[in-house]
């Protein structure tokens, strides 16, 4: 049996400086820790595997590129790089959006409106970052129901507040009022994320 | 704090391959040509721009030069057409068999003539018409005028100087390149 990899705030601040050194070795190493999530969340948002990997090829080069960006201070390298990816599907997103408005594709993808966000199945528990997954999914489900709509539909969707509002019935005010009450639980929820361990 | 919320989605293996894909791309030199055309866009726009600035400034010089001759031209004629000073004299030719007339504005002040000629055969291409003044010392040429087309020709004349007072035009065929004296058949002979 392997031992157990961690990817401890060291570990992504050693990894984030070899980068940052231009070392190439760090980037393999990179994408195999963490591709498996990246391309998971661009999927997710996209529902295209094939864009999804043209999106995800993207992310990686803006990480090689714009490494001296990323600062330590402000948090660890993963969530950074979460960030980007889900950056860089929302644009992707938003294209598609305007070509295929009305497409079967799209009503495909909001059908599933937060109910698509469940846990992987027990076999990806060899990826590493797996108990990362587990406790991100145990804050959504600390959430409401409509606390956790508003919060996939904003993340994995991008829409604005108005828009939520009109894709959920809901007055604006509790849309932004359920917005930033289920921030203010994931913040504390999370808060001890910092570690990437398996 | 929320960003790590992009672990909520479940991880999926990627495809083998995409792994050489992302690295070579990654690592592939930054290709700089779109800042050079981006340099090269900027310094033709520049470029442009001052050409156009340059050129619209040379026009609008060469513009106001000319309205100035224009002006300057358009006073000349009409002191010609209409000052007082001006003397008119029409007179008809015949050449080649055709009629035609030579309009002379004599302007004694400015001592200048306005010359039109109309109906004037074409020259054979050996010879031109040679207009002359005559004065009180004999005849002096005033213009030698090849007329290879059929219009009217009109052109100002320098009269002679002081000491020499006009008391006359005529016009001759010379050859080409004109002559010292008229020697040519006469097309008229005018005393003033």
């Amino acid at each position: 049996m392997t031992s157990p990899k961690r990817l401890s705030q060291e570990h992504q601040r050693s990894l984030a400086r070899r980068l940052k050194a231009r070392d190439e070795r760090a980037l393999g190493e990179l994408y195999d820790l963490v591709a498996p999530w990246i391309l998971g969340l661009v999927v997710h948002i996209l529902h295209d595997e094939d864009e999804a990997e043209e999106v995800v090829s993207d992310v990686f080069v803006q990480v090689w590129r714009r490494i001296d960006q990323h600062d330590a201070g402000r948090g660890p390298l993963v969530p950074w790089i979460l960030s980007i990816a889900r950056n860089r599907s929302l644009d992707a997103l938003r294209r598609q959006r305007r070509w295929w408005r009305k497409s079967a594709h799209l009503e495909q993808a909001h059908a599933v409106e937060g109910g698509d966000i469940a846990p992987a199945a027990p076999h990806e528990a060899t990826v590493p970052g797996w108990p990362l997954h587990r406790e991100v999914h145990a804050a959504l489900a600390a959430l409401s129901e409509e606390q956790r709509r508003v919060v996939v539909l904003s993340y994995f969707e991008g829409l604005s507040h108005g828009e939520i509002a009109r894709r959920l019935h809901q007055p604006l005010g509790t849309v932004k009022t359920r917005l930033r009450m289920a921030h203010q639980k994931l913040t504390e929820g999370l808060r001890h994320l910092k570690d990437w361990v398996e | 704090m929320t960003d790590w919320l992009g672990m909520l989605a479940a991880p999926r293996t990627p495809r083998p391959e995409l792994k050489g894909r992302v690295l070579a791309r990654a690592l592939a030199p930054r290709r700089r040509w779109p800042l050079a055309a981006a340099a090269m866009i900027t310094l033709a726009v520049g470029g442009g721009a001052w050409w156009a600035y340059h050129t619209i400034d040379t026009l609008t010089a060469e513009r106001d030069g000319l309205a100035t001759r224009v002006h300057a031209l358009e006073d000349t004629v009409s002191t010609f057409i209409h000052g007082p000073a001006t003397q008119l004299i029409q007179i008809p030719v015949s050449t080649g068999g055709r009629v035609g007339s030579v309009t002379i504005f004599a302007d004694s002040v400015r001592h200048r003539w306005l010359v039109r000629c109309d109906g004037l055969a074409p020259n054979a291409r050996d010879q031109a018409y040679q207009l002359w003044f005559i004065t009180e010392r004999g005849m002096a040429t005033a213009a030698v005028m090849p007329m290879d087309e059929d219009k009217p020709m009109v052109m100002g004349l320098e009269m002679p100087g002081a000491d020499q007072r006009v008391l006359g035009a005529a016009m001759t065929i010379e050859p080409r390149v004109g002559s010292a004296s008229p020697s040519g058949p006469v097309v008229f002979h005018r005393l003033l």
